[in-house]
């Protein structure tokens, strides 16, 4: 397989370009809660990081080891809470992550290992709010 | 803007300008536009052109010229050598002795073997990636018709000592074929070792043409081969079907040029891929697939401690063209069985990248190439997981 990679969304080389929101949770007011999620069979690993304040999520951050699908889900994710209300509802499954980038069918098994971590986050949200 | 550094030469070679233009010119002369099989004064011309491009085939292999027969490619040539001496050898059941780290080319041909009632003896490697010829002595059987081996492996360029493996078959009369793609041209490959019935190789791999490939049968004693295709007996009835002239031109010029670099080049592209790893200890933890030494110069299979494959493949697109730990299956996307039978995990094999340099690649290529891998490992490092360094390897 040559380095020529054709079969990337152009949201998916953006959000894997940039990777806005990886790395550590900023300190600040509220509480920090967290979630994750690791299918190293499927090759993916995810953490995100939230600081929840006055009911909403006042900022997120993830960590990621995957494919480029993985990496931009986590990094799209991210974006969208930050500043949505914890009990907003969940929104954010693998079939909108899919759809968001246009990630074929092979990509679901890692999709979904971003939204087993999403989910993990939010439910310690909602404990902590 | 300078493009990506070209370092994918074990999947194929840049064409070589001088072998393109002989091509073109083969292909516009009004003189060569013959049969060469015909009788006639233009296909006796075509046949001239034939026989000095076949002539130049053979000397990079050291083969008298008649022992060549022209293929598709080096999968059409192993086929033919593999198949074809197991069902030339007689209807009885027989046995073979090959490796779990062949190219798919060879793997698939034993595996049909397989299938047809014949027993294949599927040697294994250890975790330097070498197969050794005491393994091979172990396995030979009164039944063993055929031992068929790389010289040097696509993935991690480990060398076979195939002089050891030919003396062990000369002795048992056993025909031995020598998957040589990767390795003619690359550094010296001397079809007239005895033992050596049979050795592969092709165009594409050496700064010729894709579409041409060669099989080297030895004459005396021959090993009886079944053809593969049938029809107007070109290639003393082994490859049936009217050769492409430019083809040919374009093979044998190629080879020509890559023998006559043989004298320095694997030396020259030794000390950069030494330098190119040497380079990427920036990048550590990082491991080298297979043997330092027995190897090909040209091949450098690595992996990266927390690194995906794929992840790291679009992190460096448009800067280095290099394979994956996937190197020979992207069509199924599996982990390379090659890595596998050395013993990495899946987690490793994805984590490995193989960077193949060849005639075209400078110091300056290399020096570009380990800047922009590890400034791609480090940026992916940044955004893993707590833990995930110390446990993904």
């Amino acid at each position: 397989m040559s380095a020529q990679a054709p079969r990337y969304s152009a949201r998916v080389r953006s959000l894997f370009g940039s990777l806005e929101g990886a790395g550590e949770l900023p300190a600040a007011a509220g509480a920090a809660v967290s979630g994750e999620a690791i299918a190293l069979d499927r090759l993916a690993w995810v953490q995100f990081a939230a600081r929840v304040d006055g009911g909403r999520i006042a900022d997120c951050r993830f960590r990621a080891f995957g494919c480029p699908h993985t990496l931009a889900a986590a990094s799209f994710a991210a974006a969208q809470l930050r500043g949505a209300p914890v009990d907003a509802g969940f929104a954010l499954d693998a079939g909108r992550l899919a759809r968001e980038l246009e990630a074929p069918a092979e990509k679901m098994g890692r999709l979904l290992v971003v939204e087993d971590a999403l989910r993990d986050l939010l439910e310690g949200a909602r404990r902590v709010q | 803007m300078k493009g990506a550094v070209y370092l994918d030469h074990a999947a194929t070679a840049p064409l070589d300008p001088r072998v393109a233009t002989a091509m073109a010119a083969c292909l516009a002369d009004p003189d060569l536009q013959a049969n060469p099989a015909s009788s006639h004064a233009a296909g006796r011309a075509a046949a001239e052109r034939l026989a000095a491009a076949r002539s130049q085939v053979a000397r990079l292999v050291n083969a008298p010229p008649e022992a060549i027969v022209l293929t598709s490619g080096a999968t059409e040539s192993v086929n033919l050598a593999v198949l074809g001496a197991v069902r030339g050898a007689g209807s009885a059941r027989r046995h073979v002795v090959t490796s779990r780290i062949e190219h798919r080319a060879g793997l698939d041909a034993c595996r049909q073997l397989e299938r047809e009632g014949h027993g294949v003896t599927w040697l294994a490697p250890g975790g330097d990636g070498l197969i050794r010829p005491d393994q091979v002595g172990a396995a030979l059987r009164e039944d063993t018709t055929l031992v068929s081996l790389m010289h040097a492996n696509n993935e991690t360029g480990v060398l076979t000592d195939i002089a050891a493996v030919a003396r062990l078959c000369e002795a048992r009369g056993i025909a031995f074929h020598v998957d040589a793609a990767q390795s003619a041209g690359k550094v010296p490959v001397d079809a007239a070792v005895p033992g050596i019935a049979l050795l592969s190789f092709c165009a594409h791999k050496l700064g010729g043409p894709k579409g041409v490939g060669a099989l080297y049968v030895r004459r005396r004693p021959r090993p009886p081969i079944q053809p593969l295709h049938h029809g107007g007996g070109q290639e003393r009835g082994l490859r049936s079907g009217t050769l492409a002239l430019h083809q040919a031109v374009g093979f044998g010029l190629a080879c020509e040029q890559a023998r006559a670099a043989l004298g320095e080049e694997p030396s020259r592209i030794r000390v950069l891929r030494e330098r190119l790893w040497g380079l990427l200890q920036a990048a550590a933890p990082a491991w080298r697939n297979g043997a330092a030494e027995p190897s090909l110069p040209g091949i450098l299979s690595v992996g990266f401690a927390g690194i995906e494959g794929e992840s790291l493949l679009l992190e460096l697109d448009g800067e280095v063209a290099a394979a994956s730990g996937a190197a020979c299956n992207s069509a199924t996307g599996e982990p390379s069985h090659v890595l596998r039978a050395l013993g990495r995990s899946d987690e490793a094999i994805q984590a490995s990248l193989r960077l193949s340099l060849g005639r075209s690649t400078t110091a300056e290529d290399v020096d570009r190439a380990a800047a922009a891998i590890v400034h791609a490992v480090a940026r992916l490092r940044a955004a893993l997981p707590v833990g995930a360094l110390e446990r993904i390897a």
